[in-house]
């Protein structure tokens, strides 16, 4: 409907995350990559420092180190270095270089200086891209899937000249968006397999962020899409996306090698999973398997269940666009009243909601979110919520206040029911809470 | 460039002034850990709780950054909202200076603090703003200080940027007002910064000695007691290499004597408390100290005692950048834990050699970050447990090693003698969790002889 921002010249609390962030998440989603900031150290520090705390797990960033003097004269110089000892040390299968808002207005061309590395040094096997993230565009959701189009695209130039593409009919390719959690990406790979579909999600955060025991230290990324699977994703029948952001790699594989793809804007609440398993049923014809026939009647016992909880209650989500997009739907399934909708930047899915939505930051949340009895958005919101009154439910980046939310699933059946019974679960605490303090001590 | 920072290119000094100190070195790319110079000023003035704090730059340094230390309020909470300018393309091109006096007049009105630090990112700096002068003429304006920040992230290590934030306080706030009459006047803790509440600890221990705090820098401070800084009768320079020079300033400017300290262990904090009382040149308060001391150290012995049978003995590898390296040793060493491994990285010479008196000849030193370095050290050195930052926590975790968080972000008062208490409970319960054996043991199916041949 529309988008609207707030008139004040500061950002008050931020939920905005830079752009290079995203790219450094997208590159844990594969197998021994080493994503390379190139930047000052401070660039890489805080979103490791940041993804650990969220994730709870070992991050692998490097950077280029860049100095005052370094910018000024020669920033491609650092760059070469970190590149030569990344490559000889660790021999990284995969290498993303993050440019920053601080290359890009120094103007530093490292894509070229990438393509002579490349050339010079005879560079073959791996796979070795850039990607233009400065902080002052976009957050986490843009830089995510900007560097999954980079990845593509040099994915596309590796191979493209052998000729002609064998197509796997069996075999999809899955883009999952930012928003999704390691068990998002795993319970999507799980459904769409259950239709008899291999799947090759790009990048797959699943297998190395969802906390699994592999001993053996290692500075590179330590599970995730191995990079002959990316190759051989080229040849996949069909792509799924999901998340609106996730469109234009999808494009971009379609446009170069012909790869039909469906989007699907987000996979959260009853109608989205059914359409994404009615999609799955007909393009296979395969029945839906059986568990997901029970799952949604699970789903819509429990809605019945809770729907006395959701009556007359109100909500305040501040979040990524996809990821608001994805959790509005499921909110107009509940039947709560929608009270504001925040996101942190505008892209052409939030341009077309029905819903009135702003761009801004958790200071708007609080503001116009006042007098919601629930609050969603990332860990930052905790003492907005408090300020406001409202019940809070961690989501988004980054969570850090619970355990185990990186594996909390919200994709599927499963997922709506999930977040069903977190939100019910909150407002039974908060009516509970209240009946408690109206009791008079004498 | 400004004089100060001048200063710091020539004597290439690295978090101190004192002419001993090892020149920075240069973070190595590919290769390089830890945070910017930003974040090292933003660690030393964000406990400055009824403060605001101004981000000047494109958002990821500040979006990225709040909220992540565990520096506790007691009141105030100004300092844990995130502000930023959040500059985007155009500002960029335009120039961000009007939206930063915006900005500034914004929170001003708003939030009414008692003063607003404004901190120069890399990009600010590289456009060259003049962001002193956006200060100055907004700080006449509102009729508030507004202090700028000197420390974009490009200009050096966290170290450095603890020290120009030390710089912003001596330019800019100590001396700038008069504390209120009934105030007693005592000690100023620099470079101590409530992590986990560990002021509070402090604070305490100094008030039963009769030792008044005049200024908190920073630890759960209100800006208005660091104005009248320059009253106190003593500085202790709390685990802060970086902060020694605003001490030394300190003391040429308003003849404050200052002394170096710790609080981690039971020794360093009787130290510590004995150091204060003789420098204020009063009997009394030496008296006072020591029946303060000797009860507190008898009844921790008390308490330590089953501890300490636990813990004789065990091995461990500490690596720490954020607090003294050698305070913590003498703490770990009163509870009969052996340091095997010590990370330098971060240590100078004088504290390399407080080190070296602490440990034994078979200790490693580990002069270099990265995690795999530290593996290694526990893995020869049979360490029991690693000590760390939480950086390297889940690096420990996949290897399965037990550890202890040290740093900004850890949750665990371990100053003075409660604290020191408190660190050996956390020793043990992380020692004995269950979890280490059957971590290690493999499922039923991998333990019998595998049914083909593989
Ligand atoms: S290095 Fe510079 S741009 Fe990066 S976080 Fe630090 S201040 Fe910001």
């Amino acid at each position: 409907m529309t988008v609207n921002r707030r008139k004040k010249p500061a950002s008050v609390n931020p939920m905005k995350i830079g752009q290079s962030l995203g790219a450094v998440l997208a590159l844990q989603g594969c197998y021994r990559a080493m994503p390379l900031i190139h930047g000052s150290q401070g660039c890489s520090a805080f979103p490791k420092a940041l993804l650990t705390r969220h994730f709870r797990e070992p991050i692998a960033v490097q950077t280029s180190a860049l100095q005052e003097m370094d910018v000024i004269f020669d920033a491609n110089r650092n760059l070469e270095e970190a590149l030569n000892l990344v490559l000889s040390k660790h021999r990284p299968d995969i290498i993303g270089i993050i440019g920053t808002e601080l290359t890009d207005v120094a103007g530093v061309d490292y894509q070229n200086m990438l393509k002579s590395y490349k050339r010079e040094r005879n560079l073959r096997g791996g796979l070795a891209f850039s990607v233009v993230l400065p902080d002052f565009r976009g957050s986490l959701e843009s830089g995510f899937s900007s560097t999954v189009e980079a990845m593509i695209d040099e994915m596309i130039q590796q191979v493209g000249h052998r000729g002609q593409r064998s197509v796997n009919a069996r075999q999809i390719t899955l883009l999952p968006g930012s928003f999704l959690t390691p068990a998002d990406v795993m319970e999507l790979k799980e459904i769409i397999s259950s239709f008899g579909f291999e799947v090759i999600a790009l990048p797959d955060i699943s297998t190395s962020l969802s906390g699994h025991l592999l001993t053996g230290f290692s500075p590179l990324t330590r599970g995730g899409v191995p990079l002959d699977s990316m190759l051989q994703s080229l040849q996949s029948g069909l792509t799924i996306a999901v998340g609106g952001s996730m469109e234009r790699p999808a494009r971009r594989l379609h446009n170069a090698i012909g790869t039909p793809y469906k989007v699907f804007e987000g996979a959260m609440g009853l109608k989205a999973t059914d359409e994404l398993l009615h999609f799955l049923h007909q393009i296979s014809g395969e029945p839906v398997p059986l568990r997901y026939c029970w799952q949604r009647e699970n789903l819509l016992d429990g809605m019945l269940d809770a729907h006395f909880q959701f009556a007359g209650m109100s909500v305040v989500a501040a979040l990524e666009p996809d990821h608001l997009h994805s959790v509005s739907g499921w909110l107009e399934e509940l039947g709560v009243e929608q009270k504001a909708l925040i996101t942190s930047f505008e892209t052409p899915l939030i341009a077309g909601m029905k819903r009135e939505v702003w761009v801004g930051d958790l200071d708007d949340a609080e503001v116009l979110g006042k007098g919601a009895d629930l609050w969603i958005s990332n860990s930052h919101g905790i003492a907005g919520a408090q300020r406001t009154g409202a019940a809070f439910m961690p989501a988004g980046f980054p969570v850090w206040n619970e355990l185990g939310a990186y594996m909390s699933v919200s994709v599927g059946y499963r997922g709506a029911m999930e977040w069903s019974n977190k939100a019910g679960n909150l407002f039974m605490q908060r009516e509970a809470g209240s009946r408690e303090s109206s009791v008079r001590h004498r | 460039m400004d004089p100060l920072r001048q200063d710091e290119f020539d004597s290439q000094a690295c978090g101190s002034i004192a002419p001993k100190a090892k020149p920075c070195p240069r973070p190595k790319p590919g290769e390089a850990v830890g945070g910017c110079s930003f974040d090292g000023a933003q660690i030393t003035l964000l406990p400055i709780m009824d403060a605001a704090h101004l981000v000047h730059g494109p958002i990821a340094c500040a979006g990225n950054s709040w909220e992540s230390r565990g520096t506790l309020s007691s009141g105030p909470s100004l300092s844990q909202y995130g502000f930023a300018t959040d500059l985007t393309d155009s500002d960029i091109i335009f120039g961000g200076e009007k939206k930063l006096k915006d900005s500034i007049d914004y929170i001003a009105g708003r939030f009414a603090p008692p003063a607003i630090f404004v901190y120069s990112t890399c990009v600010t700096a590289l456009t060259g703003e003049d962001m002193d002068a956006v200060c100055k003429e907004a700080a006449d304006r509102i009729g508030i200080p507004v202090i700028p920040v000197n420390s974009p992230g490009f200009v050096g290590s966290k170290n450095l940027g603890n020290r120009l934030a030390g710089d912003a306080l001596l330019q800019y706030v100590i001396g700038t007002g008069e504390p209120e009459p009934e105030t007693d006047l005592g000690v100023n803790l620099i470079g101590e910064y409530n992590i986990a509440g560990e002021m509070w600890d402090i604070e305490k221990l100094m008030n039963s000695a009769g030792i008044a705090v005049t200024s908190r820098i920073t630890g759960d401070a209100r800006y208005k007691e660091i104005t009248w800084a320059h009253r106190a009768r003593v500085n202790m320079v709390v685990c802060s290499r970086a902060l020694l020079g605003l001490a030394k300033e300190m003391e040429s400017r308003y003849g404050i004597p200052y002394f170096e300290g710790s609080f981690y262990g039971a020794k360093e904090t009787t130290y510590s408390l004995r150091q204060m009382a003789y420098l204020m040149n009063d009997r009394e308060m030496e008296r006072r100290v020591d029946r303060l001391t000797e009860r507190e150290e008898a009844r921790l012995g008390q308490e330590l005692r089953p501890y300490r049978k636990l813990l004789r003995g065990k091995r461990a590898v500490l690596y720490t950048g954020g607090v003294k390296s050698w305070s913590v040793i003498s703490a770990l060493k009163e509870l009969g834990v052996q340091v095997v491994g010590v990370g330098t990285n971060k240590s100078t010479e004088d504290d390399v050699r407080r080190i070296a008196d602490r440990v034994g000849d078979d200790t490693e030193y580990i002069p270099e970050g990265g995690a795999s370095r530290i593996i290694k050290t526990v893995r020869e050195r049979k360490a029991d447990i690693m000590i760390a930052g939480g950086r390297n926590m889940y690096v420990a975790m996949k290897e399965q090693i037990p550890f202890i968080d040290i740093n900004q972000e850890r949750h665990k008062a371990y100053a003075g003698y409660e604290g020191l208490l408190r660190l050996a409970k956390e020793l043990t319960y992380s020692l004995a969790n269950p979890i280490w054996k059957l971590a290690a043991s493999p499922a039923p199916w991998d333990k019998e002889a595998p049914p083909y041949d593989r």
